[in-house]
């Protein structure tokens, strides 16, 4: 049921259930966040006890995984840059109401376009400048992958859950094609991808870790940029009215298809970019997993955060330290590292049923009252 | 355990596929849960692929000395590392390896090992070769094997990166100094089984088991690698046809389909199922294999519990005959633990140099210890068993079959009439020879 | 049943929505309770129906004191509520939305005695179609309501929801019935159905409870009134009791009408030439509409007729079949939404919260989406000056950051009046002061006769005769698929009205001559 309007004057008061809340409405805010953590955190550990293992043991792990050493730190940081490229991605996408699962497409697609820039490119021109129109390609990849989603959605009436899927398909099945066929190692075919990059199209990382400074960089731009364009623009203001009420946005003159194009063909940009670095800074090549879940992973964390720009940092930094420090688990404890993935799952699953939890209404940019 | 089961797959372990995000096409309310429960769902599967307990690794000790606890013991100063690319516990490849590193680890109380399995960015997203070798050099190894061919840019990586230890590449040629891809590199050594004899010797049971002259070949992908397996089993085929059923080769049938990967990925290869139940409907009444996953076998013994008069050859995994004994032709298979036990004697010592191990099997006992190749004859071979040691004696006497005159596929010469191979002739053997049927490229 | 309110009060922050109202409701009686808008008649009506707790103060049925937790609670005490958009589901048919809602107590046995004659836990699993089915037929022909069991419930009319659900409670027991507005946006046969029912289930001896803004509902139906101002109880009436007299307890004061000046200017600011509109199930034709600046058409016709489809096509929210829609002399057919806002068309929806305004944005961000020329950064101060300025005159009851869904039907309708541009050709409304106390609609219709002595045309369906009476210049009747043409409201009468809108169209035969009229005249 929809919260019904109370019959009264809204002079004195704009808001009176949010005002008896305003006193308790930061520690609620911040138990609705943690509760979940920590019965996510509770069940995990109950399901070490279950293996045998001690949570303490795989917390430690997975601590030691993660922030053990500058190189493991540098590779938690070094994952943080797609995740929060497709988290500001999917905060667009969320803002305009679509629940947006093609990023991950749109990642694919982005490694797909740089690994062709760098081929058709190099070494025909400067490396610096063949890196960055592979940044540019990958960008202009994810653009077209989102910009085609969104017109499935927006002109072809597709649920944009299905035509996210369905072009994610279509992008694994064009790397496959890729990697197996036409751009596959001379008398090579294997997942483990195409001939590396020149090692002059790396990009740099600092001292011997894995962490490029310039994707991280650029990742912030983008967390910062998103949360200036949807809290100061006027074209946020009209992605959050279509999120909110497309046909009544419509009726205000709020043009709610093209602005859920341009909220695919952002978040299509920025996953692009993600892609582009993954294949620049992180494999050096092309391969199948390119994406390594990362753009679903990206998901989890905007919906963990609420939507909010200021939270997606922090988390994406927590999955990503889960992501990084799950490899110590079967090395120091025999354990599988997937469990890092079902401590992600519980939670978001936690998360999203969770009783205390702000309802996360379609695109709702602010917490509705219950 | 309520939220995934963990069972116990003892028979066969399969490299899983990359995870599809089918599972969460579902309508709209629930589709965020679904992402969510997908992403758990592919961990419990994953976690299912290699249940390798606690328990497993802390009674290893005893044994092999593995010190898989977080603080070695003062006396282990020497660490292996070995990055697997598989599930260590596959029937297969794999578990050749793992369990041959752990023979030798046997014998050598104060080296600890640790190893890290599934290393391919199916089952492990965003882990590259380099990163798990990087963490085990951090915890003290002084050698890492990496097992597959796929690992050859991390293997030169991790022993550029780090000079001081030993990375040994299974199946690589950086470090052959007359190959066409040498990279040098001191601290970098390439290993290798030469199976193709295994192979001929698995191609001529083939060709004594077939009776209707078709005999099928489940191919991987194609490689320098599988060409040469695939061309070795038909030379073997083609002789003993010739030799011991004294008919001529234009009636032997010998087709490769090529699924596309070393295993099943649905959607993405061939259906190795459908296409070994095709050879078996189509007349091939003897499949050989070069899969990782027993296909051939099972569906062999399918047909023949249908009535067919179906044989099979295994490849790789040194039981592959119990899957289905009275119609199994025999295993290729590799031991790994001569050129561990070698190579990580040398390192210990601080004597290892560079260098790229090729070596065939030992006659003296094709299925003894010290041979790193093998050929287990099976059961349906009945009496031609004898023609087949026949075989073997000829080959342990030096014969060559990667000998003039060999055409390619396409007519071109391989090898002039009487020349015979020279190892890189063989290793990136461009294409088939003529005679098979199916495609080179 | 008889209730009983003693002291109760409910506060929302500083307001105080409900203060100290005491008052008691008779059984086999029908209590009006009314007051203008954010008198706080609906929270009263919450609480009673379990979806609010009182703060203080508490309730008793039938002597006995309840506490109701829910409005399932409040359905197991007797107490059934009919809101004004029924709690159906339109995806389901009229017997599974009858069905569907039974509460689990109705179910073991308590309400529902007619549907489960004890046939053991096979009955709480599957549902008892066929006993249901009976149930509901039985129960409409005694109450006199058409009812198609099998029939979507999307496809039903307001009326005939409310209908449905008025079964649906008395099938689950309800001995008290609390109706919130029901006669807004039926039909006047509906209206009628629903009175005569109401009549006899106070015969029957339930307690009724109506809240209306309506004096003539009120009058019709109700034996005492209570009157709220301000979440306290103002007065309480015996009816018969005098409009004036409920009037000044309402407002505390006397309400003049406005003279209505004729404001039609020279100039056509709209025309329609043979055009044909519809959806999935009305196919209508309009030969010829010209509309001249400053005019007021009225839509007239039972909701669902097909005039929300002309207004939206006007407003170039629907593609018309054929013909052509010109705004200001500029030929529109087929061009897209903006190019008709560029024109000088506006669009007030009915449903204000859905369709007119974005619940969850705030007054000033509404202002902000409507500014004219957006740069690409918002300015904050600027749109807060000018959602200031809004709220200023036309007398907002909020501030700049209130969001549009905590404003009162009224102030919603204010801020949908304050977004439009100034200066438009044509202004189109539906039901423009629906839910609208007495006041607030004068007031809204003051600011609307303001546009239109200012140029601006204007179209606007309603279901109040009254209102098209005594607005319109002319009147188009929607009705039995087909559109009248437009008649001038100097030939009507509110009989004649009537019957146009029950269908007979073409009673008078100069009419379809009389359109031409006007439109010729236009130089």
């Amino acid at each position: 049921m929809s919260p019904e309007p109370a019959d009264r004057p809204g002079s004195s008061a704009p808001r009176s259930p949010g005002v008896r809340r305003a006193w308790a409405a930061w520690p609620g805010e911040v138990a609705s966040r943690l509760a979940p953590l920590a019965l996510a955190l509770a069940f995990v550990a109950g399901l070490c006890a279950l293996l045998g293992a001690s949570p303490a043991a795989v917390a430690a792990a997975l601590w030691d995984g993660a922030f053990g050493s500058a190189d493991q730190a540098a590779r938690v940081l070094a994952t943080l840059a797609p995740l929060l490229l497709c988290g500001s991605g999917l905060l667009f996408t969320f803002r305009a109401g679509l629940y947006h699962l093609g990023v991950e497409g749109q990642l694919v697609l982005g490694a797909l376009c740089a690994t062709g820039a760098a081929r058709a490119l190099w070494p025909g021109l400067p490396a610096g400048l063949v890196v960055a129109l592979c940044v540019a390609a990958g960008a202009l990849g994810g653009v077209l992958w989102g910009a085609l989603t969104g017109a499935l959605h927006t002109r072809g009436r597709v649920s944009e859950i299905f035509a996210g899927l369905g072009m994610n398909f279509v992008a694994q099945g064009v790397v496959l094609y890729l990697v197996f066929g036409p751009w596959k190692r001379p008398g090579v075919a294997s997942m483990a991808g195409t001939e590396p990059l020149d090692s002059a199209l790396w990009l740099s990382t600092l001292g011997g870790t894995e962490l490029s400074p310039a994707a991280l960089l650029l990742a912030a731009l983008a967390l910062v940029g998103t949360a200036v364009v949807l809290g100061r623009t006027h074209f946020g203001l009209r992605l959050r009215a279509v999120g909110l009420s497309p046909e009544a946005a419509r009726v205000l003159g709020v043009p709610a298809a093209r602005e859920m194009l341009a909220a695919f063909a952002i978040s299509g940009a920025l996953a692009g970019v993600a892609g582009a670095l993954q294949v620049l800074g992180t494999f050096h090549r092309l391969l199948p997993n390119v994406s390594s879940h990362l753009g679903f992973l990206a998901l989890l964390v905007v919906m963990l955060a609420g939507r909010r720009a200021a939270l997606v940092a922090p988390i994406a930094l927590f999955f990503s330290a889960l992501n990084v420090g799950s490899l110590k688990l079967p090395m120091t404890l025999g354990l599988e590292s997937s469990l890092s993935g079902v401590l992600q799952g519980v939670l978001v699953l936690l998360a999203l049923l969770s009783p205390w939890k702000a309802r996360v209404g379609r695109g709702g940019g602010r917490p509705e009252e219950a | 355990m309520t939220l995934c089961d963990i069972p116990a797959h003892d028979d066969r372990v399969i490299p899983r596929p990359p995870k599809s995000p089918a599972a969460s096409a579902v309508p709209r309310p629930s589709s965020v849960l679904a992402v969510a429960l997908s992403l758990l769902a592919g961990a419990c599967q994953s976690s299912s692929t290699s249940s390798s307990p606690p328990a497993e690794k802390t009674a290893a000790p005893g044994a092999a000395a593995s010190a898989s606890a977080p603080t070695a013991p003062p006396a282990a100063a020497y660490k292996v590392g070995m990055v697997l690319v598989g599930p260590y516990n596959d029937k297969g490849w794999n578990q050749a390896h793992y369990d041959g590193i752990r023979s030798v680890l046997a014998g050598m109380p104060q080296v600890s090992f640790e190893y890290v399995d599934k290393v391919n960015p199916a089952d492990r997203p965003n882990v590259k070769g380099s990163q798990v070798a990087d963490d085990l050099i951090s915890r003290g190894a002084k050698l890492v094997v990496y097992n597959s061919d796929d690992y050859k840019d991390d293997a030169l990586e991790t022993a550029r990166k780090h000079p001081q230890v030993t990375v040994l590449h299974v199946s690589g040629d950086y470090a052959w100094k007359e190959g066409k891809n040498h990279k040098p590199q001191p601290n970098l050594g390439n290993l290798m089984g030469r199976i193709e004899t295994a192979q001929h010797i698995a191609g001529c049971a083939a060709a004594l088991g077939t009776e209707t002259g078709k005999i099928g070949y489940l191919g991987p992908l194609v490689n320098d690698e599988t060409r040469r397996l695939v061309t070795a089993a038909y030379l073997g085929a083609r002789y003993c046809w010739e030799t011991y059923e004294k008919k001529k080769p234009e009636q032997l049938t010998f087709k490769v389909t090529w699924i596309g990967f070393w295993f099943n990925i649905p959607g993405v290869t061939l259906d190795p199922t459908k296409v070994a139940d095709d050879f078996y409907s189509s007349g091939f009444d003897v499949l050989m294999t070069g899969l990782d996953t027993p296909e051939a076998a099972l569906q062999a013994k399918k047909a023949s519990g249908a009535g067919k008069r179906v044989k099979y050859v295994h490849y790789d995994h040194k039981a592959g005959c119990d899957l289905a004994p009275e119609i199994c032709l025999g295993v290729a298979y590799y031991n790994w633990a001569p050129l561990y036990r070698s190579a990580i004697e040398k390192a210990r010592a601080g004597k290892y140099t560079s260098e790229f191990v090729w070596e065939g099997p030992d006659f003296r006992d094709l299925n003894g210890e010290a041979s790193v190749v093998g050929f287990l004859p099976g059961a349906a071979l009945g009496e031609r068993k004898a023609q087949l040691g026949a075989f073997v004696l000829s080959l342990a006497n030096g014969l060559d079959l990667f000998k003039g005159p060999l055409k390619f596929q396409d007519g071109t010469d391989f090898l002039k009439d009487g020349e015979t191979a020279t190892p890189q002739q063989i290793w990136y053997l461009p294409q088939l020879v003529r005679g098979i049927t199916g495609p080179s490229k | 049943m008889r209730i009983e309110i003693e002291r109760v009060a409910k506060r929302f922050g500083p307001v105080n929505a409900n203060d100290d109202v005491s008052l008691t409701i008779q059984a086999g009686a029908v209590h009006g309770l009314l007051g203008e808008n954010g008198a706080g008649k609906s929270t009263l009506l919450r609480i009673l129906g379990g979806l609010l707790r009182p703060d203080a103060g508490r309730l008793r049925f039938d002597g006995r004191p309840v506490a109701l937790d829910s409005p399932a609670d409040a359905l197991a005490a007797g107490v059934g509520v009919l809101h004004q958009e029924p709690l159906d589901f339109p995806p389901l048919t009229v017997l599974e939305s009858f069905l569907v809602a039974r509460p689990r107590a109705a179910r073991a046995g308590g309400g529902a005695r007619a549907l489960l004659p004890g046939r053991g836990r096979a009955a709480g699993v599957f549902l008892p179609r066929r006993a249901a089915r009976e149930e509901l037929l039985a129960l409409a022909a005694r109450f006199g309501f058409s009812v198609d069991p099998d029939e979507q419930v999307a496809r039903l009319t307001l009326g005939e929801r409310q209908q449905l659900e008025l079964l649906r409670l008395l099938s689950l027991g309800a001995r008290a019935l609390l109706l919130d507005e029901p006669t807004t946006g039926i039909s006047g046969a509906q209206q009628e159905a629903l009175f005569s029912a109401l009549r006899r289930l106070k015969q029957d001896g339930k307690a009724i409870v109506l809240v209306s803004h309506k004096l003539s509902d009120v009058e019709a139906l109700c034996d005492r009134v209570t009157v709220l101002r301000q979440g306290k109880v103002a007065g309480e009436a015996e009816m018969p009791a005098g409009a004036a007299r409920l009037v000044a307890l309402m407002f505390g004061k006397a309400l003049a009408l406005p003279e209505r000046l004729p404001t039609a200017g020279d100039g056509v600011a709209l025309a329609l030439e043979d055009v044909g509109f519809g959806d999935h199930r009305l196919d209508l034709r309009l030969a010829r509409l010209a509309v001249r600046r400053g005019e007021v058409i009225g839509l007239a016709g039972l909701e669902g007729s097909g005039q929300r489809l002309l207004l939206r096509a006007c407003a170039g929210l629907l593609r018309v079949r054929r013909g052509r829609v010109a705004i200001g002399g500029a030929d529109l057919t087929g061009r897209p939404y903006p190019a008709f806002l560029r024109a000088g068309a506006g669009y007030l929806p009915a449903d204000r919260r859905r369709e007119g305004l974005i619940a969850g944005l705030s007054i000033e961000e509404h202002v902000a989406l409507r500014a004219p020329r957006p740069g690409v950064f918002l300015r904050p101060r600027e749109i807060r000056r000018a959602a200031e300025r809004a709220i200023e005159a036309l007398r907002i009851h909020g501030r700049p950051e209130t969001p549009v869904e905590a404003l009162s039907g009224g102030n919603q309708q204010r801020a949908q009046l304050a977004l439009l541009p100034g200066d438009l050709a044509l202004l189109l409304l539906e039901q423009p002061t629906r839910g609208l106390d007495i006041a607030s609609a004068r007031w809204v219709w003051e600011q609307l006769l303001a546009r239109c002595r200012a140029g601006t045309a204007l179209l606007f369906a309603s279901s109040e005769l009254d209102e098209l009476m005594r607005y319109s210049d002319r009147i188009l009747v929607f009705s039995g698929g087909r559109v009248s043409p437009p008649v001038s409201v100097a030939d009507l009468t509110l009989d004649r009205l009537g019957r146009m809108i029950g269908g007979e169209l073409d009673e008078p035969a100069p009419a379809p001559a009389e359109p031409a009229a006007p439109a010729r005249s236009d130089p």
